[in-house]
């Protein structure tokens, strides 16, 4: 890429920078002062050169002689975009800063509206022009140096000097806003943002309001999540199509997405979405195929480490941030997110209805399920569960038993006392686990509870929707058995009791090769397995008991 | 400081460290030129916030003098 760099002050810091940058060949100048004469002079050195793009930085000060009258002022401003407009060719981008007067006359002049005068003079000239064109573009160097603030922007003594506006800070910036502006004229943008829900659109868990509600607001964190919405939407103005993968009953959270007063994004924001317990990598690969995007246009966010880690794994094209710890980054992240992935050098009025047109053609028809090695992603989890003894962790087994709602397969509620009953009761046995990954400690985060009387009947089975698609589940099944089995039972009976909230679970029994016993009159299912055979489980966790 | 400042200069130059030391010439040095000289008074400003006064700073031959200038 042919880089050429002019301006009316002099700029050869930046283009020091840029010099032996990769992938960029950068004009040499002579002097500075006359951007306008080098461009318009096609025998000049600059047209030997033949530059891809032409970046144009402006000081406005310098350039209207540092006179703030409005009419003697915009006549200068005029006249150069007159100038420039009759330069301007065809095969060559040229980006053109926009507005920031600087000086120490700012600070002696007493109405502010004399500044935005002139500031609003050059933009709209330099908007006009740009609109007109395709390949005159903003270069936007008034955000860059409100980033910086004005007081590490300048330096008034390499002004003086050596006519050298913006100190070094400043000078790396503009040379970095440069390279990313080549690259994002040859880069392919990303084109789909697909989001999780819980703790990443908002706070709290969707359909778990006893143990972490949904946090959405005006003010403090709920805040933070709603102002990451307004990014995401704005985004979306921009030509990013939409899309929710995520583990959450779908009622709960389209019903959250739908009715909550703080909701920024509503379901007609989206193209399309896959909120179900199924793999996450598979239900990407399917939303790719529906919107016939590859794999390589789609960002993946998620606020759940081993989530994120699956995507990279199994789906490696997805480009799948690591996700801000503080709640007030997101909104900063989002903005990153955007420079990063989805920038383009022009936004055309097709990008802004993107999501419709998608909406429109989204098919129903079955989709193919992807292969992704789901077994690999799981061993490279190097997940340990060690179970523990539940008699020093009576409050988080109650925690679990009574709180949780959506891997719960009978829902039973129990008191303090109960509890007490069943950890006396030699006939009870209480499971209950902690896990660990590679990612950290998950905590305690399963527990089942089995009697043993004349049959052996997991009367409990609960775990947190943390560690949930990860087979930890057939795991504590596998712990059950052999247990059960070593107490001498050749069977063992499973319950599952139907809610509102548990049909993640429904199918847990049966897929785990356990027959259907009994449907009872109450919506109660029994399951049976025999435990004569030798029962082959799927683990991918390392097991040990706490001494 | 003096350390820090020579390793400042070879930074902004591009040199290997060991090239500038208190007794280098300005003029002997390859590429510190006028426009370097600038960058160079400007990165003591801004990184070892030492400002040496406009005055005194276009007007400096060696690197023992930009010392002395500097008050280091």
């Amino acid at each position: 890429m042919k880089v050429a760099l002019l301006s009316n002050i002099n700029a050869d810091p930046i283009n020091r920078y840029l010099n032996g940058c990769k992938d960029i060949e950068i004009y040499e100048p002579q002097g500075y002062g006359n951007e306008l004469g080098v461009l318009l002079n096609r025998d000049s050195s600059l047209y030997d050169f033949a530059p891809d793009m032409v970046f144009i930085i402006t000081d406005l000060m310098e350039l209207i002689g540092r006179d703030l009258e409005i009419t003697a002022a915009g006549k200068k401003i005029d006249e150069w975009f007159a100038l420039f407009e009759s330069s301007l060719s065809e095969g060559t981008v040229f980006y053109v800063s926009d507005a920031f007067v600087h000086g120490f006359e700012v600070d002696l002049v007493w109405e502010r509206s004399v500044i935005t005068a002139v500031e609003n003079k050059w933009d709209e000239n330099l908007y006009a022009l740009a609109n007109k064109y395709s390949n005159v573009r903003v270069f936007g160097l008034n955000r860059i140096i409100r980033l910086y603030g004005e007081s590490n922007a300048f330096s008034r003594k390499m002004w003086y000097m050596g006519k050298i506006l913006y100190s070094a800070v400043l000078q790396k910036a503009l040379a970095e806003e440069i390279i990313h502006r080549t690259e994002i004229e040859i880069r392919q943008p990303k084109k789909a943002l697909l989001l999780d829900l819980d703790n990443t659109l908002w706070r709290g868990l969707a359909g778990e309001n006893d143990i972490s509600p949904v946090i959405l607001s005006e003010d403090g964190v709920g805040l933070a999540y709603k102002n990451f919405q307004r990014g995401i939407k704005l985004l979306k103005s921009q030509g990013v199509i939409l899309g929710i993968v995520s583990k959450n009953n779908e009622d709960d959270a389209i019903s959250i997405i739908e009715n909550h007063p703080h909701m920024v994004l509503r379901l007609e924001d989206f193209a399309t979405y896959r909120i179900n317990w199924e793999n996450k990598a598979e239900n990407i690969v399917s939303i790719s195929k529906e919107l016939n995007i590859g794999l390589d246009s789609i960002v993946f966010i998620d606020d759940n480490k081993a989530e994120q880690a699956l995507i990279r794994e199994a789906l490696s094209q997805v480009y799948v941030p690591d996700f801000p710890v503080n709640p007030e980054e997101l909104s900063s992240f989002i903005a990153e997110i955007y420079r990063q992935c989805f920038e383009k050098p022009i936004v055309t009025d097709e990008d802004k209805n993107k999501t419709k047109q998608y909406r429109e053609n989204q098919t129903r028809k079955q989709l193919m399920k992807a292969s992704v090695d789901f077994a690999g992603y799981l061993d490279n989890l190097e997940m340990r569960m060690i179970r523990v003894n539940p008699e020093k962790h009576k409050e988080r087994l109650l925690q679990l038993v009574n709180k949780t709602n959506q891997f719960n397969l009978t829902t039973r509620r129990l008191t303090e006392q109960e509890l007490a009953n069943i950890l006396r009761d030699n006939n009870s046995e209480v499971f209950l686990y902690r896990v660990l990954d590679r990612f950290g400690d998950n905590g305690i985060v399963a527990a089942a509870m089995v009697e043993y009387r004349n049959e052996a009947v997991i009367t409990e089975f609960t775990m947190s929707c943390r560690v949930m698609g990860r087979k930890i589940e057939d795991a504590v099944i596998d712990d059950i058995e052999k247990y059960s089995a070593s107490r001498g039972y050749g069977e063992l009976v499973g319950i599952y009791i139907p809610t509102e909230k548990n049909k993640p679970v429904k199918d847990l029994y049966s897929s785990l090769g356990y027959k259907k016993r009994e449907v009872c009159d109450d919506g109660t299912f029994e399951f049976v397995i025999s435990l004569k055979d030798d029962l082959v489980r799927d683990i991918h966790v390392e097991r040990t008991t706490e001494v | 400081m003096r350390e820090k400042m020579i390793g400042l200069i070879e930074k902004t130059l591009n040199l290997a460290h060991g090239v500038i030391n208190e007794d280098t010439k300005i003029e002997e040095v390859p590429g510190w030129d006028s426009l370097a000289h600038v960058l160079i008074i400007g990165a003591i400003e801004s990184d070892l916030g030492i400002s040496i006064p406009l005055d005194e700073a276009v007007d400096i031959a060696s690197v023992g003098e930009l010392f002395e200038k500097a008050g280091v």
